[in-house]
C-alpha cells in the first residue's frame, strides 16, 4: 500500500508497545511453565532438573485423574446444558416480541457478574440449613429432599455445575442471537412457499445456517469449562474430599499451597493441552456433521 | 350463497388461526419469562436478604424482610474495606484498559493498514492469545513478578491484564480497521501528515464504535478478574474487590446479612455500567464470535 508501505520504523515502532507487552506477559510465561514442569522446585531453594518426572507423576496421581474427570464433567455440563438451552432461548428471542429486548438484557446479566459474586451469592442459596434451596424444598414439604449440597461429595460436583451453567447461558444466548439475526428474511418466505414452517423451518433452515456459529460456541464452551478455577475455588475450594477438584484448583494447590513449582506446572501445560485438544477433537466431529 | 361460506369458513379459520397464535405466543412469553427470572432472581434474593437480620434469614429468606436491618450496609461497608477494594479495582482496570486499548488500536492500525513481510503472522500470534489459559502462567507470572520486584503492586497487576486483554482487542480492532476503505490516507499523505499523525487524527476517531465495544470488555474483564489477584496481591491494601470480597465472606461466614450486604454494594456499579451500555457489548461479544 503505497507510501506508507515503506516506513519500516514507524511499523516497528507502533507494533512495539504491544508486542512487548504480550510476549513478556502472556507467551514468556507459558514458554517458561515448559522449562519449570522439567524441574523439581520448591520456588525458594535450587531447581532440579527431573526431565518428564513430573508428567508421569501426574499420569500416576490418583486425585490428578479425578480432577481431570471432574474436568469433563463440567465441560459435559456446560455443552449440553448450556448449548442447548441457549439455543431454544435464542430461537425464541429471534421472534418480534414486545419484550425482546428486556429477556435479552436479563439473559445475558450473569455474564457481566464476576465469579467470585457468583459463587458468594449461589453457595449462600446451596447453604445447608438456611438456604434458598432446602428452605424451597421445606415449604411444599419436601424435607426429606433437602441436602448438603456443596458439603456432600455425591451433590457437590451436581451443584457446582448447576451454577456453571446458570453464569454462560447467557453468553451462548446472545451469540446464537446475533447469527439468528444475520440470516436472511428472503430464505424463510421462500420456503415458506415450498411449504415449510415451524419446526420443519427451524431444522432444515435456521440450524444448518448458523451451524459455523453453534461449531464456534460449542469451541469457546469447552475451552472455557476447563479452565474452571475461580468458581471452585471460592465454592468448594475443591472439597469435599477431593470431589469437585478441577485441574486448575489442583495445579493451585500443588503449586502455592504445596510450594511445588514444578509439577503445578506440569498440570497446568495438561490444561493448555487438553484445551487444544477438546477443540480440535470438537471441531473435527462437529464440521463433518456439517457435510453430512 | 357459495360465496358467504366461503367467507365464513376463511373468518373462522382466520380466528383459529389467531387464537392458536396467541396460546403459542403466551406459551413463549411464560417461558421466556421463567428464564428471565432465573437469570435475575439470584440477585433480588440477595438484594432482599441484605435487609435482614441473620434470624429472619434462617427463618425465612424468601419473604420481604419485617423490619428493614439497615445497618447491615453500614457494617459490611466497614468491615469489609469496600472502598480500598473499590479503589484499587478502579485503579488496575482504568490503567490496564488505556494502556491495552492505546497499544492495541496502535497494533491494529499497522497490522491492519500496512503491508509488510510477516503481518499475517503476526496477526494470527496476537490471537493465539485467546487460546491461552491464564491457569497455565500463573505460576511463572508469580516467579517473573517477584523477580523484577512487581509482587504486590499495582503495576504488577496492570501488566499482565493488559497482556492478556491484548488478543481479544487486537482481533476485534484489526477486523474493523481493515473495513475502511483502501485509499482512506491517501489525501492526509498529500497533505504532508506522518503515520502516527494519521493514526491520531484520521483511524482513532474512525474507530470509535468498535474502542467502545473493546472498552467496555476490557473493563468487565479486569473488573472481575480474580486469579491473577490472588497469585500476584497479597497485601490486603492493593486487593481488588473479587478478591477481597472472597476474603470478607470467609472470615464473616455467619453474619449472613451483611454478606449479601457487601454483595450488593459491590454488584451495584457493574449492573448499572451493564444497564447503560448494554446495547454497545452485545454488539461487541457478537461481532467476534458470529465470524468465526
Amino acid at each position: 500500500m503505497h507510501i506508507l508501505s515503506r516506513n519500516k520504523g514507524a511499523i516497528l515502532l507502533g507494533l512495539a508497545p504491544a508486542l512487548i507487552l504480550y510476549v513478556v506477559f502472556a507467551i514468556l510465561p507459558i514458554v517458561i511453565s515448559f522449562y519449570y514442569s522439567l524441574m523439581d522446585w520448591d520456588g525458594l531453594s535450587e531447581m532440579e532438573f527431573i526431565g518428564l518426572a513430573n508428567f508421569t507423576e501426574a499420569l500416576n496421581d490418583d486425585v490428578f485423574w479425578q480432577a481431570l474427570v471432574n474436568n469433563l464433567y463440567v465441560v459435559g455440563a456446560s455443552v449440553f446444558g448450556q448449548i442447548p438451552i441457549a439455543l431454544f432461548v435464542a430461537l425464541l428471542l429471534n421472534r418480534k416480541l414486545r419484550a425482546g429486548k428486556l429477556f435479552r438484557t436479563l439473559g445475558f446479566m450473569p455474564v457481566v457478574l464476576s465469579t467470585v459474586i457468583i459463587s458468594l451469592v449461589w453457595g449462600l442459596m446451596y447453604n445447608s440449613r438456611n438456604g434458598l434451596f432446602n428452605q424451597l424444598l421445606e415449604s411444599v414439604g419436601l424435607e426429606s429432599w433437602t441436602q448438603n449440597w456443596l458439603g456432600d461429595p455425591t451433590w457437590a460436583m451436581v451443584s457446582v455445575c448447576i451454577t456453571i451453567i446458570w453464569q454462560f447461558v447467557g453468553l451462548y444466548m446472545i451469540i446464537f442471537l446475533a447469527a439468528l439475526q444475520n440470516i436472511p428474511r428472503e430464505i424463510y418466505e421462500a420456503s415458506e412457499i415450498d411449504g415449510a414452517s415451524g419446526w420443519k423451518q427451524t431444522i432444515h433452515i435456521t440450524l444448518p445456517m448458523m451451524w459455523n456459529t453453534v461449531v464456534v460456541a460449542v469451541m469457546l464452551c469447552i475451552s472455557g469449562s476447563l479452565r474452571t478455577f475461580d468458581l471452585i475455588y471460592v465454592m468448594t475450594a475443591g472439597g469435599p474430599g477431593h470431589s469437585t477438584e478441577v485441574l486448575a484448583m489442583y495445579m493451585f494447590e500443588n503449586t502455592f499451597n504445596a510450594t511445588r513449582y514444578g509439577y503445578g506446572s506440569a498440570i497446568s501445560l495438561f490444561i493448555f493441552f487438553f484445551s487444544l485438544a477438546l477443540v480440535f477433537l470438537s471441531r473435527v466431529v462437529l464440521r463433518r456433521k456439517n457435510i453430512d | 350463497m357459495t360465496k358467504v361460506e366461503a367467507s365464513t369458513t376463511n373468518n373462522k379459520r382466520k380466528v383459529q388461526f389467531t387464537s392458536g397464535r396467541s396460546i403459542k405466543s403466551t406459551m413463549i412469553y411464560i417461558v421466556l419469562s421463567i428464564y428471565g427470572l432465573i437469570n435475575v432472581y439470584p440477585l433480588i434474593w440477595m438484594f432482599i436478604n441484605s435487609f435482614k437480620s441473620n434470624a429472619e434469614f434462617a427463618k425465612d429468606s424468601f419473604g420481604l424482610p419485617e423490619v428493614w436491618q439497615f445497618e447491615n450496609y453500614a457494617r459490611a461497608w466497614e468491615t469489609a474495606n469496600l472502598d480500598v477494594y473499590f479503589l484499587n479495582s478502579l485503579i488496575v482496570s482504568v490503567t490496564a484498559v488505556i494502556v491495552t486499548v492505546f497499544a492495541g488500536a496502535m497494533a491494529s492500525y499497522f497490522l491492519s493498514r500496512f503491508v509488510f513481510k510477516g503481518r499475517k503472522v503476526l496477526q494470527s500470534f496476537f490471537v493465539f492469545g485467546l487460546l491461552i489459559p491464564i491457569h497455565a502462567t500463573l505460576v511463572p507470572m508469580f516467579i517473573l513478578m517477584r523477580n523484577i520486584g512487581l509482587l504486590d503492586t499495582h503495576i504488577g497487576l496492570i501488566l499482565p491484564y493488559v497482556a492478556f486483554n491484548l488478543p481479544i482487542t487486537i482481533f476485534l480492532l484489526v477486523s474493523f480497521m481493515e473495513s475502511f476503505p483502501k485509499d482512506i490516507e491517501e489525501s492526509a499523505v498529500m497533505d504532508g501528515c506522518g503515520v502516527f499523525r494519521i493514526f491520531w487524527s484520521i483511524i482513532l476517531p474512525m474507530t470509535r464504535p468498535a474502542i467502545a465495544t473493546v472498552v467496555i470488555l476490557n473493563v468487565i474483564n479486569n473488573w472481575n478478574e480474580f486469579s491473577f489477584a490472588l497469585v500476584l496481591i497479597n497485601d490486603d491494601a492493593l486487593k481488588t474487590l473479587p478478591y477481597g470480597l472472597a476474603n470478607f465472606s470467609g472470615q464473616y461466614t455467619t453474619d449472613y446479612g451483611s454478606q449479601m450486604a457487601g454483595l450488593t454494594l459491590a454488584v451495584i456499579p457493574i449492573v448499572i455500567i451493564y444497564l447503560l451500555l448494554e446495547k454497545q457489548l452485545v454488539k461487541g461479544m457478537t461481532a467476534g464470535a458470529v465470524k468465526g
